[in-house]
């Protein structure tokens, strides 16, 4: 069966895009191998300490932790943005896999599908 | 061989580390802004968007115009693609 | 080849929903299939059937019901999507006692399980994001 490699690139709760493209991902789990990457500003969805009560919107990052249990085999992001950003693996919440230009290539090319949100 | 589109000049900084040698690119929409730049590399930009915006005689000489059949056939042709916007 | 296609963008906000036009009418001129169009994001404003442009602008919508209806292609807005928007079908009006429904002919609401589906069973699957 097709396996899918979901690349997200939008930071969260500026736009519910990132919230509907982990609604995807969660069901896309459901159904075959999905793997995500995080590349930009989508590296954000990752940032320990999100509290959104005072902004009323979802504080949907806690779904990250399930992802794993959904069977999502691979969670990783471009190594180069999190230097860019200036960011280390500890800033986030979950465990991810930070690759570089040639590991983010493979990790495209061994997917049959990309969603990108 | 994977095809990229590319719909915002902003959106090229989220992939140009992922495109490989033997990548295609489609600049679409707003992305076609990129043909203006010069590149070690072909880059195809979609006609309809570059006449829209006035482009035609400022493309660089490695952007070439494709109408919407080209894209259809270089997404057939590529094992798959990935859209940035 | 078998083209899923899925949109991001509504119309006239964002060119995301015409480009998808474009590609679709002519991954099927070059004989070509299509699996299945999901709207998604904002894309899910495509199927209002209560767009109104002007005369003198392309009726987007409008051109998508038609699309799918004279091509036999499954027009999939995403329910998640859409009750967020304000895009709702009968179904969904009743149930949320809604004054009104306003799904566009040509196109059904659905939940994600179908944008997976298409992704998986297409042989290649092009995005038009915002």
């Amino acid at each position: 069966m097709s396996s899918i490699l979901f690349v997200f690139s939008r930071p969260p709760h500026g736009s519910i895009n990132a919230q509907e493209g982990l609604d995807a991902l969660m069901m896309g789990s459901a159904f075959t191998t999905c793997s995500v990457l995080f590349v930009g500003n989508g590296l954000m969805q990752l940032v320990s300490g999100q509290f959104t009560d005072d902004l009323g919107t979802k504080n949907f990052s806690l779904s990250f932790g399930a992802l794993k249990d959904y069977g999502v085999t691979r969670i990783a992001c471009s190594e180069p943005d999190l230097v860019a950003w200036g960011l280390n693996k500890d800033d986030f919440f979950i465990e991810v896999e930070p690759l570089n230009a040639a590991g983010m290539q493979a990790f495209v090319q061994s997917h049959d599908k990309v969603l990108n949100f | 061989m994977i095809v990229h589109t590319i719909n915002k000049v902003s959106a090229l900084g989220l992939c140009d580390n992922l495109i490989g040698e033997d990548d295609k690119i489609i600049l679409l929409e707003d992305g076609v802004y990129l043909g203006l730049q010069s590149r070690p590399f072909l880059v195809f930009a979609i006609r309809c968007d570059v006449d829209a915006r006035g482009l035609s005689g400022l493309l660089a000489a490695q952007t070439k115009s494709i109408d919407y059949n080209d894209f259809v056939h270089l997404c057939a042709e590529a094992d798959k693609v990935c859209s940035w916007f | 080849m078998n083209f899923a296609i899925v949109v991001h963008g509504a119309p006239y906000s964002s060119e995301a929903c015409l480009s998808a036009l474009k590609f679709a009418r002519a991954a099927l001129d070059s004989g070509h299939s299509i699996n299945r169009v999901f709207f998604y994001h904002d894309g899910v404003h495509t199927a209002n059937s209560l767009i109104a442009p002007p005369q003198d602008e392309t009726a987007i919508s409008e051109q998508w019901q038609e699309f799918g209806i004279g091509n036999n292609i499954e027009l999939v807005a995403c329910i998640a999507s859409c009750l967020r928007r304000g895009v709702l079908d009968e179904t969904e009006a009743d149930r949320y006692e809604k004054s009104g429904s306003n799904l566009a002919p040509g196109f059904t609401i659905s939940g994600l399980g179908q944008l997976i589906d298409a992704s998986i069973n297409a042989d290649r699957v092009v995005t038009f994001g915002v």
